[in-house]
């Protein structure tokens, strides 16, 4: 209630800042081909360089102007900008179209120059992917993946080969929301981390916030993946899709009702087990090795204030060794939306979204047979509203109701199995969220972006939910019925982030925000593995909490065309979880019993430059951090290395037109290894030798470097249809990443040890694509 | 959940597809000369013995220097005490005594001016009721073998067990450690999975079972899962807690014991 009271007042304080009469031009920005919705055009004012406004992610935006002639002009990036005349004396709605470039056109920038919106936007510690430098970008056998690239930026960092996990400014893996949709993508890899889950072809637009984060994300300490999905073209009906090393894909799109409604469907599947088939080994031939995922959106625009959009995801993975065990896992996701807007100044939308992760886990042998499962469930209501004030102020401000259902997991058995049936206790929690934020400017040099974030967790019965000492005995244990309360947390996040445009091409900035967690990753394996097992904030789990300040200088040369920023941050972090020795995560009804808590420091300083205009584009970006956690069990209590601890991330990636049919890319990665625990002694315990170990973490792997290379040949213009082929070689100098090294006795020489190192990509691994669209 | 083969189905496709290894060296710290003691009572009637030593660095043969001149001594709960002689340097053994199920055993050992003492209770023996060998069963075409031990776990109480396995006569270097958690009151039939030593038909395998409390289960639990570094999601290394204070290296263990020995075919 006080909330809404504050909401109110902030409303009325702004609206109380309207002197002058003004009306309002609003509308939205599309792609002239498509149809698809632009989102972070900008739109300037001639007449008023100050006065600018961007596109929302579902393409609206809003400026009021004093009355009079101006000129207005719509922006983005590899579109040619449109201007339009305009005569206030009324509000207006304008829906303008931009029409893309030609890619050679690119080079040549006249009317079209690049903004300045990264010095002189308030946002920091955000990120933008632009999906045609993502599809550029040289991969892992030729699969586009926006989560192999994003740990291509500063201070987004790899979890390692064969592993889709990142590690954003030191936080763990587990830290980071991703949004597919406005859904929670909970487990974003497949075939054990080696592809992600997004498909490239299927999405228009990608950002991750590492710092400063906007009030409406919350949930997740690290960052926020926020994944778009394309609407479908609403002119014309298009197919395209490739056929690749080990998956195809298929993309169809077209209008539902020309120019009101459109659907997009992409779907890709691997066939790896296509070669399993082919073996002559009788197991192999039975089994099964592929994962698919599908990906379909439509939308439908009832007039120009009101549009549904549903969209959905559904990907699965299956590894199954005939007779003897099999695996599956996967997400479904869905979303409907309805975008209204109420007039020129107040934009709403309202979302209904569905998230699921599941996986099983067979043994198919009649001695040791058993079926295990696992779920967690997400039914989310959202409504968020965009009111424009006045130039100076946006304020968004909305509400988030999520209702969590987690199946920790059940075994069902049969009566030759060795296993007894099992059922951990589903647990059920809403985590629920306010927020407002204003976007400020002050004055034409001074913009804040400033708001706060209210977020709840309700632990909610039916079930028995026990209390656990430090030393993990059960201190008191209580059974509540269905929908009673456990145990609630609040938490206030106040978000600031503050710019200062020094001149035209640079500012500084600096932001604090707070962040709180109340779903946790339980897993104390070394890799991505599907068996995640998530919990809620408990009687014994506290929020998890990070608090950021950062601050930045921003500075762009040659009229726009290079990007430079230099970002320092420092991060608190607190109620962080860590596992005891010994500790059996998986379908333990006690596993918080066997969970210590502790805290944690991250710091550093990241450097960006970038090109993104012209025949030769990309991007240098180079990070230098620590990241440092502290447990009372651990290290006698003194700060030890995360795993994820980096001194050095260096990443380069370049893309270079030659002309209209040839295109070339390359990227190179240099980056510390992972802190590890390493022996420093050995004895022996019954017959066998067993290793000493001393401090946690106090070693480093050795660092890890690649280089890859790729090319796009442009097939020859056709009425009917077009083709490309993409060829890539990945780790071209076959450097050998170490993967893992294990301490072992030695094969050769008797009575030694010694350590051994497994790469996975030990060699240069090519790959060939071929794309065609008609 | 170790025994969930999935682990290492993921491990063996992941390494067949290109997986490659080599010995590399590093530099390790050295943190050696630490104290290790071994403490075990069995219900076999006969001497029992408990090993002193101290560990050494990595880069060292795997030959540990005995600690000589401890004294050394087990108290029961029925206040009976069996003082413990050295022998051969390092190893301190009692005149022939049988543990008893249901008992515990109290261990003192003062070296080096500081006493240690750990206590552990010998759970009630369950019968190893067969050994038996299967084919690879990730390819048949494999000459190589997998053993699998069967018992039948006793229900209404917690169970935990270890193994060890001879491969003629030469011990499997490999910690098997398991509990009744998801077996409890079953007939079991256990995979010794391990990835060491393969056995081929000819060899006479040879396992023990021992009944152990839950303590030491706990610490030779810790060092099996540290033992999977790979791709199946080994843990984060550390030492194993020990049931003796104040902390070593090493264990304490009462534990039944009984042995069965397989020709392989």
């Amino acid at each position: 209630m006080r909330l809404i009271l504050l909401c109110f007042s902030f409303l009325f304080f702004a609206t109380s800042l309207l002197a002058q009469k003004r009306f309002i031009v609003s509308g939205t920005v599309e792609d002239k081909a498509t149809g698809e919705k632009l989102i972070g055009a900008t739109i300037k004012i001639k007449e008023l360089p100050k006065i600018g406004a961007t596109t929302n992610n579902y393409g609206f935006y809003s400026i009021s102007l004093p009355a009079g002639n101006f000129t207005l002009v719509y922006s983005y990036v590899g579109y040619n900008s449109v201007e339009k005349a305009v005569t206030m004396t009324v509000d207006q709605v304008f829906d303008i179209s931009l029409e893309p470039q030609k890619q050679l056109e690119e080079i040549v920038i006249k009317s079209n120059k690049p903004n300045n919106d990264n010095v002189a936007s308030p946002q920091m510690g955000e990120e933008k992917l632009n999906m045609a430098q993502v599809n550029n970008v040289p991969v892992l056998l030729g699969e586009k993946d926006i989560l192999k690239t994003i740990t291509l930026l500063p201070g987004i960092e790899s979890a390692g080969e064969g592993n889709t996990g990142y590690y954003v400014r030191g936080g763990a893996s587990d830290q980071n929301l991703i949004l597919l949709d406005e859904a929670t993508v909970y487990n974003a890899s497949h075939f054990f981390g080696f592809f992600s889950t997004f498909n490239s072809d299927a999405i228009k637009d990608v950002s991750i916030y590492k710092g400063g984060m906007p009030p409406e994300f919350g949930g997740r300490l690290s960052s926020v993946l926020d994944v778009i999905m394309l609407d479908g073209n609403n002119k014309d009906y298009t197919v395209e899709g490739g056929l690749g090393l080990i998956s195809s894909r298929l993309k169809i799109e077209g209008p539902i009702v020309k120019d009101k409604g459109s659907f997009m469907i992409s779907a890709r599947r691997t066939y790896v087990d296509v070669f399993l088939h082919a073996s002559s080994d009788t197991t192999l031939k039975g089994s099964s090795l592929y994962f698919y995922d599908i990906n379909a959106k439509a939308n439908y625009h009832f007039d120009d204030k009101n549009a549904l959009y549903i969209s959905g995801y559904f990907g699965k993975d299956v590894l199954e060794l005939k007779d003897i065990f099999g695996t599956l896992w996967g997400n479904s996701t869905g979303t409907i939306r309805f975008n209204h807007i109420f007039n020129s100044r107040l934009f709403s939308n309202t979302s209904l979204v569905y998230s699921n992760y599941n996986y099983t886990i067979e043994d198919f042998q009649s001695a040791s047979y058993f079926k295990a499962t696992s779920q967690i469930n997400d039914v989310n209501f959202k409504e968020d509203l965009q009111y424009s004030i006045s130039n100076d102020h946006t304020l968004k401000f909305g509400l988030n109701v999520l209702h969590h259902t987690i199946a920790p997991g059940t075994i069902t058995t049969n009566e030759t199995s060795s296993f007894n049936d099992v059922s951990v206790e589903e647990r059920y929690g809403y985590e629920n969220a306010a927020y407002i934020s204003d976007d400020w400017h002050y004055n034409s040099k001074i913009t804040f972006l400033y708001g706060f974030r209210l977020s709840s967790l309700f632990l909610l019965g039916p079930g028995t939910l026990n209390t656990y000492d430090a030393a993990g005995n059960v201190l008191s244990s209580a059974t509540y019925a269905s929908g009673k309360l456990v145990k609630d947390y609040f938490n206030l996040e106040p978000r600031f982030t503050a710019s200062y445009l020094l001149n035209d091409q640079s500012s500084i900035k600096a932001s604090y925000n707070r962040n709180t967690q109340n779903i946790h990753l339980l897993n104390n394996s070394t890799s991505t593995t599907p068996a995640d097992l998530y919990v809620m904030s408990s009687n014994n789990i506290k929020p998890e909490i990070s608090d950021q300040v950062s601050t930045g200088y921003f500075r762009n040369f040659s009229e726009n065309i290079y990007e430079f920023s230099a970002e320092v941050y420092y991060k608190a972090l607190q109620n962080q979880i860590d596992y005891k020795d010994g500790a059996q995560l998986i379908l333990n009804p006690d596993v918080e019993s066997l969970l210590t808590y502790g805290s944690g420091r991250a710091y550093g300083l990241e450097l960006f430059l970038k090109k993104k205009y012209g025949k030769f584009n990309g991007w240098v970006g180079y990070t230098l951090s620590r990241t440092e956690l502290k447990f009372p069990a651990i290290n006698d209590g003194n700060y030890f290395p995360a795993t994820q601890d980096r001194t050095h991330d260096l990443s380069v990636v370049g893309i270079y037109q030659l002309n209209e049919r040839w295109s070339f890319s390359s990227d190179f990665v240099y980056a510390t290894g992972n802190a590890v625990t390493y022996p420093t002694g050995k004895y022996e315990v019954g017959g066998i030798t067993v290793f000493s170990y001393s401090q946690r973490n106090g070693y480093r792997e050795p660092s890890s470097n690649r280089l890859d290379v790729g090319a796009t040949l442009e097939g020859k213009k056709h009425k009917k249809y077009h083709s490309s082929w993409t060829f890539g070689i990945y780790n071209v100098y076959a450097h050998r990443d170490p993967y893992l090294i294990t301490f072992q006795n030695s094969k050769t020489a008797p009575n030694t040890t010694e350590a051994v190192e497994t790469s996975i990509f030990a060699t240069a691994i090519p790959s060939i694509t071929w794309n065609f669209k008609f | 959940m170790k025994e969930f083969r999935f682990s290492l189905g993921i491990m063996i496709i992941l390494l067949s597809l290109c997986g490659c290894t080599k010995v590399i060296d590093l530099r390790l710290g050295n943190d050696s000369g630490l104290l290790v003691i071994e403490g075990n009572v069995t219900n076999l009637d006969s001497a029992q013995h408990i090993i002193l030593s101290r560990n050494v660095p990595f880069t060292n043969t795997n030959t540990y220097p005995p600690v000589s001149g401890a004294t050394v001594s087990i108290t029961d709960n029925q206040n009976n005490t069996y003082n413990f002689t050295e022998g051969p340097a390092g190893t301190y053994s009692s005149a022939p005594f049988q543990g008893a199920p249901g008992t515990t055993y109290k261990m003192s050992v003062t070296s080096g001016g500081t006493t240690y003492t750990a206590s552990s209770t010998m759970p009630a023996p369950v019968l190893l009721d067969s050994i038996t060998e299967k084919s690879n069963e990730f390819n048949p075409g494999d000459n190589r073998r997998g053993i699998t031990v069967h018992f039948q776990d006793p229900p209404n109480v917690p169970n935990q067990y270890r193994f060890i396995m001879w491969v003629n006569n030469v011990e499997v270097q490999y910690v098997f450690a398991y509990n009744d958690e998801f077996t409890n009151g079953r007939y079991v039939n256990l995979d010794l999975v391990e990835t060491i030593t393969d056995i081929y038909p000819g060899d006479t395998v040879k396992v023990e079972m021992q009944c152990i409390d839950e303590p030491v289960y706990t610490y030779w639990f810790s060092l099996m899962e540290q033992q999977f570094g790979g791709p199946d999601g080994g843990v984060a290394p550390s030492n194993p807690p020990s049931n003796i204070a104040p902390t070593v290296f090493g264990y304490f263990s009462a534990h039944t014991t009984q042995t069965q020995t397989l020709l392989v075919q």
